[in-house]
């Protein structure tokens, strides 16, 4: 990839005050992640590891306490009031519940031409060449524009919301569990619809989501998230063919199988306990409480990543071994229970 | 397997009335659980598969007058028309239920023992400190550790896989013949969902429990359910073993879901396959296969009368599909 990334994240970190008094929750922790022109981008993990905060805080919802978004090479926060609001518009946000992010009392064609209105389209011909054109992008017929956004179904509704979300030309979308309210077949009518804009209008997306199957085949890179840092990321093929963290490989095998055949057969790997508070995280290596791999080292110092091949890296001591296949999480698990 | 079924369902239909509407979620729905069989049942939002299973216990919102008609037998009791004090006996009793979400199922202002014990006192006649000490025996049983010292915590201080071992703790404290699991992994984590499908399969088998496993995600179906009936817009369109439906699907929704799931050899960045259109709304009952405007086999008389429920020739596979049945008599 010669071209420059469209969004590029430094070092962010997004910090709450905890109830503890003092005390800070560490939501997202020291994340670079780059996304570039025209790309769909996953980013995956269990809940509670930080990746919404992650998407909030890239679009502005939460403030970073430290770490820098650039847009275009350009620091947004090193901008303010008209020319960030500018910037802002490139960069927008499709939320996971199209039942609670739209207005019940707007019709389609009020809620997209509010969007419009607020991108700075002047004249009402203008907006209404562009809701038809918005309608005709995501796929709604143009009988919709006069129903009320209650009147639709969740599919629907989620077709309004990512027009909303167009009609400020983004250049960038963070997406948020865009299809998991969703049907199941319905799901893949709105993942089309993600890959169409990717294609056409060259949106490049970060598509957040726990559904890891549905990730592999949008996406063309993954981010594997864990208590508030990236623990690996490749290419998603090599990531999902070659996993080469611990929590990569138990979270890939977690997954159920359809077919009745191999499911009954399968010594799928159960992820030890669930994710600790991120009030006090594990020293060292975080996952190290839950990876049947860890050793004292891990609990002295983070891991450092390691480059495993062109855009592939792992957080893991162990990364290049598992990598390599001299090593698995999941063996060792079954040796032990054995 | 007995063969004596201890849940039988037959041609149940749900109408509800509410101020403004009147719907059918269920319409004609029948199948049997027997004791130690698991059973899902597998639909979309709104095919009524909550409904058809909560209807006849008494488990709906206030303010909707809910019609039944047909049958449903609980060893060999019916419980359409039965009052609502005997309904309430069984509640809890011989059904045991497991919700999506178990923070709304848990009051969160009452330790977690209690809420077990109180489950035991009430159904099974115990005193409270019998009754604490069987908490303690079901919290052991569904896997939690450091088990005391949860038992005098509350809600809010344990995740949410946790929360739903609680839950289904709380279901088993009545000692139920039968457990109806409600969408029991949909709120949790993927490798929290693998860990809560073992238990309830593990614990399903150890007492020898029917269970009915409620879920829209065709993922859990094959390592948890024995046999299964998927659900379209009120009706039935297929129904067999997991082995032959999961493997071998011959309704065409049954084949459009089972499709639809991204499969590991699909090309990144290929379209995603999936059944076109969208399901119809609940209201007046289709006089025809609902399943027609989206259905790339269907035929003009997909749409006049509604099509039944047809063996296959090996007995063992249900499907309402006029134009799949019609296939299997030509060959």
């Amino acid at each position: 990839m010669t071209q420059a990334p469209v969004l590029k994240v430094e070092n962010l970190q997004t910090r709450f005050k905890s109830v503890q008094r003092g005390k800070f929750v560490h939501a997202v922790d020291d994340v670079s992640i780059e996304l570039y022109p025209g790309e769909i981008v996953g980013l995956v993990g269990e809940s509670g590891c930080g990746k919404s905060t992650l998407g909030r805080t890239i679009v502005g919802l939460e403030k970073a306490s430290s770490g820098r978004v650039l847009l275009d090479g350009v620091d947004l926060s090193a901008l303010s009031g008209a020319a960030l609001r500018d910037s802002r518009r490139a960069l927008q946000y499709v939320f996971q519940d199209p039942y609670s992010s739209l207005n019940d009392r707007q019709t389609v064609g009020e809620a997209i031409d509010e969007a419009l209105v607020i991108a700075g389209t002047r004249t009402l011909e203008e907006r209404d060449r562009r809701t038809k054109e918005l309608l005709d992008q995501v796929g709604l017929a143009s009988a919709v524009r006069d129903r009320h956004t209650r009147e639709l179904s969740g599919g629907q509704r989620q077709r309004v919301a990512i027009a909303r979300s167009l009609a400020v030309n983004p250049r960038v979308l963070i997406c948020d569990e865009p299809v998991s309210a969703l049907d199941l077949s319905i799901r893949a009518q709105v993942m089309n619809l993600f890959l169409r804009l990717q294609k056409d209008l060259g949106v490049a997306c970060l598509f957040i989501a726990h559904d890891l199957a549905l990730v592999r085949q949008a996406a063309s890179r993954v981010y594997v998230m864990y208590l508030g840092r990236i623990v690996e990321h490749g290419p998603s093929q090599e990531l999902y063919d070659r996993p080469s963290h611990p929590y990569s490989q138990m979270l890939l095998a977690s997954a159920p199988e359809v077919d009745p055949r191999i499911e009954k057969h399968r010594r799928g790997p159960l992820m030890i306990g669930e994710v600790p508070s991120p009030t006090n995280p594990p020293s060292g290596c975080r996952f190290r409480t839950r990876c049947p791999l860890a050793v004292d080292d891990c609990a002295k110092a983070m891991p450092p990543s390691h480059g495993l091949s062109p855009g592939h890296s792992a957080a893991c001591i162990f990364a290049a071994d598992l990598h390599r296949g001299k090593r698995s999480a999941l063996l060792h698990q079954e040796a032990s229970a054995a | 397997m007995r063969d004596e079924a201890l849940l039988n369902v037959s041609n149940l239909t749900v109408n509800l009335l509410t101020a403004k509407s009147a719907v059918r979620p269920v319409d004609g729905v029948s199948y049997s659980v027997r004791q130690g069989e698991c059973l899902a049942i597998v639909g979309e939002s709104g095919s009524g598969k909550t409904v058809m299973n909560f209807a006849p216990l008494g488990l709906m919102p206030t303010g909707v007058t809910t019609m039944l008609s047909g049958s449903v037998k609980l060893e060999g009791r019916e419980l359409i028309g039965l009052p609502e004090p005997e309904i309430q006996k069984l509640r809890g009793k011989s059904v045991g239920f497991i919700f999506q979400d178990p923070m709304s199922a848990l009051n969160p202002v009452r330790r977690i023992g209690r809420q077990i014990a109180e489950m035991a006192e009430l159904h099974l006649n115990m005193t409270p400190r019998a009754a604490e000490a069987r908490a303690l025996e079901l919290v052991k049983l569904v896997g939690i550790s450091d088990p005391v010292a949860r038992l005098r915590q509350y809600p809010h201080e344990l995740s949410g896989g946790l929360r739903q071992r609680i839950v289904i703790a709380i279901a088993l404290a009545g000692e139920p013949k039968l457990l109806i699991a409600d969408e029991p992994t949909t709120a949790l984590d993927v490798t929290v969902q693998a860990q809560i499908l073992r238990l309830l399969k593990d614990v399903q088998r150890r007492l020898d429990m029917a269970m009915v496993l409620i879920t829209h995600d065709m993922g859990v179906v094959a390592g948890a359910a024995d046999n299964i009936v998927v659900m379209y817009a009120a009706r039935a369109a297929e129904c067999g073993p997991v082995d032959k439906v999961l493997v071998s699907p011959r309704h065409p929704y049954t084949r459009g879901l089972i499709n639809a799931i991204p499969r590991r050899e699909d090309p990144i960045g290929s379209e995603f396959r999936g059944l076109p259109g969208i399901p119809p709304t609940l209201g007046a009952p289709i006089k025809g296969c609902a399943l027609a405007p989206r259905c790339e086999l269907a035929v003009p008389a997909c749409s006049n009368s509604r099509p039944p429920l047809v063996r296959s020739d090996d007995s063992s596979v249900l499907v309402a599909c006029p134009v799949v049945n019609q296939g299997k008599a030509a060959a």
